[in-house]
């Protein structure tokens, strides 16, 4: 009776192309988005790990300091805070980390290291504690106390959360819509499954085929979502490896999670619109 | 192979089977006849359980079917072959498929089932349409699909409501021998009929309804 479930449901998805296309995408949207999800946070541990550390904060002098000036600034610094570790960032250095985030900026930066302002970089566990050196007369300027790593990751924890919610409404809409597709079937096939149970047809004679058609476009969808979401991690690790963070990976276990929901959430829909189908039948 | 004690089966109140006690042995040929509303229908869907007694017992081969659990529905169905009234036909397989489908069922491997669909076809003289759609049928035929999608699977009990009703008089006799000849192989038939021809065609016992109450049970004629 296997044969039998294959013909006649890759038949019933050839009668209803649209229908399981619509299906197909409606789960593999989710479940892509989902996977995205799952990489992001799985992405976050590492870039969690860099934020719990040190954070390192940009301290810009005033240009009219010359070097022993800022090495004796410097040294009177590490002695009031010696929790913080105070690195001085050559023009030169400078110039070139510039050309490395910003290649666009390139005529800028490539005016000559003389107009770089003197930078020194300041670690430590306690950002807030550099706000007091905006009012001391050598700083200029003191750079934002959060650290790029904290901003993104606060912010793609917050989307994580997000996309997962987003993808857990969407897929029990998809799964509604199987559920539903399958009672518009079994309405349709009234007569006929009526028929076959006379004859003396199991339930999983009747319900093999239903269950192959919803299988086959959760094999689609599954492949799909697997696709969408490589991509879209790749596009991610592009943004954020040019931050010097680490990339966003979609591992094999994502991929077999991926495609196991794509398929057993609807066939497990199915089945269970069947049941229940079959129940309601011998009722009456 | 049947037995009855005390069935009774009312819709909505109205009561079409009263208190039957009937018992059939197997190897028997019955003809159950009684005017329209008598009951006839629903006394064979009693016997292939696709209704359940209000009261009673049914018993049909050794398995009392009103208690029947659902998931044992397809194992009793599978000894009983249902020569149905409205020929019950898929209508998206074609002759051939409708038999070999059941056969299929039946655990029957596919070039077996196939050899056998076409053997039954061609001794209903349907051999030549095998790849047609039901409906594209007469009514006479699609009747002998019926019939032969009952057969092919040789069960041991064959329920037939009003086999010959859309045959006309040479194809009804002929059906009549065929049931005839699979009761001398050893199958119990039973056949619900209001046909007085036939009835009187061979002499076999029958059961009279009226009013949902076993009338008269006796040989025919009487």
């Amino acid at each position: 009776m296997i044969q039998h479930a294959l013909n006649e449901g890759l038949l019933l998805l050839r009668q209803r192309a649209g229908v399981s296309t619509v299906l197909a995408l409606a789960l593999a949207v989710p479940i892509a988005l989902a996977g995205v999800g799952m990489a992001v946070n799985r992405w976050l541990g590492p870039v969690a790990e860099l934020s719990a550390r040190e954070s390192s904060v940009a301290v810009l002098l005033h240009p009219h300091l010359d070097r022993e000036m800022r090495q004796r600034w410097v040294t009177a610094q590490s002695t009031v805070h010696p929790e913080w570790t105070i690195t001085e960032v050559s023009p030169e250095e400078l110039v070139q980390r510039l050309r490395q985030w910003f290649p666009y900026l390139e005529d800028l930066v490539g005016t000559g290291d003389a107009s770089m302002p003197p930078l020194i970089e300041v670690a430590t566990a306690d950002p807030d504690s550099l706000k007091a050196l905006n009012d001391q007369p050598e700083v200029l300027a003191v750079g934002p106390q959060s650290s790029i790593q904290q901003l993104l990751g606060e912010v793609a924890r917050r989307l994580s959360w997000v996309v997962v919610a987003l993808s857990a409404v969407l897929l029990a809409a998809a799964v509604l819509l199987a559920v539903v597709w399958i009672h518009l079937e079994l309405y349709r096939h009234a007569d006929e499954l009526t028929i076959m149970r006379l004859v003396g047809a199991t339930e999983g004679t009747i319900r093999g085929p239903f269950v192959v058609a919803v299988g086959v476009s959760g094999v689609a969808a599954g492949v799909i979502a697997v696709f969408g979401s490589l991509v879209a991690a790749q596009g991610l690790s592009q943004m954020v490896t040019v931050l010097g963070l680490p990339e966003v990976v979609v591992t094999p276990w994502m991929v077999s999670i991926q495609l196991a929901a794509a398929v057993i959430l609807p066939v497990a829909a199915a089945a269970f619109t069947l049941g229940r189908h079959a129940s309601e039948e011998f009722d009456e | 192979m049947i037995r009855l004690r005390g069935v009774s089966k009312d819709f909505e109140g109205r009561f079409i089977l009263r208190s039957l006690d009937l018992q059939v042995e197997a190897g028997e040929f019955i003809f159950l006849t009684g005017p329209s509303g008598a009951g006839k229908t629903t006394l064979l869907r009693l016997l292939y359980a696709a209704e359940r007694p209000t009261e009673g017992e049914v018993w049909v081969a050794g398995r009392r079917v009103d208690q029947l659990h659902r998931r044992r529905l397809p194992l009793l169905r599978r000894k009983v072959g249902v020569i149905f009234q409205d020929f019950k036909l898929l209508r998206r397989k074609t002759v051939l498929e409708n038999i070999t489908f059941v056969l299929r069922i039946h655990g029957v491997a596919p070039r077996e089932s196939n050899r056998r669909a076409q053997q039954v076809l061609k001794r209903l003289g349907l051999q030549h349409r095998q790849s047609a759609l039901p409906d594209a049928l007469s009514g006479g035929e699609q009747q002998r699909v019926a019939i032969a999608r009952a057969l092919a699977y040789q069960p041991r009990l064959i329920l037939a409501d009003e086999p010959t009703g859309n045959l006309d008089a040479d194809l009804a006799s002929e059906l009549l021998s065929l049931l005839c000849d699979i009761n001398y192989q050893g199958a119990t038939v039973l056949v619900a009929t209001h046909d007085h021809a036939i009835l009187e065609s061979i002499p076999a016992r029958a059961l009279v309804l009226h009013q949902g109450r076993i009338h008269y049970d006796g040989m025919w004629p009487p």
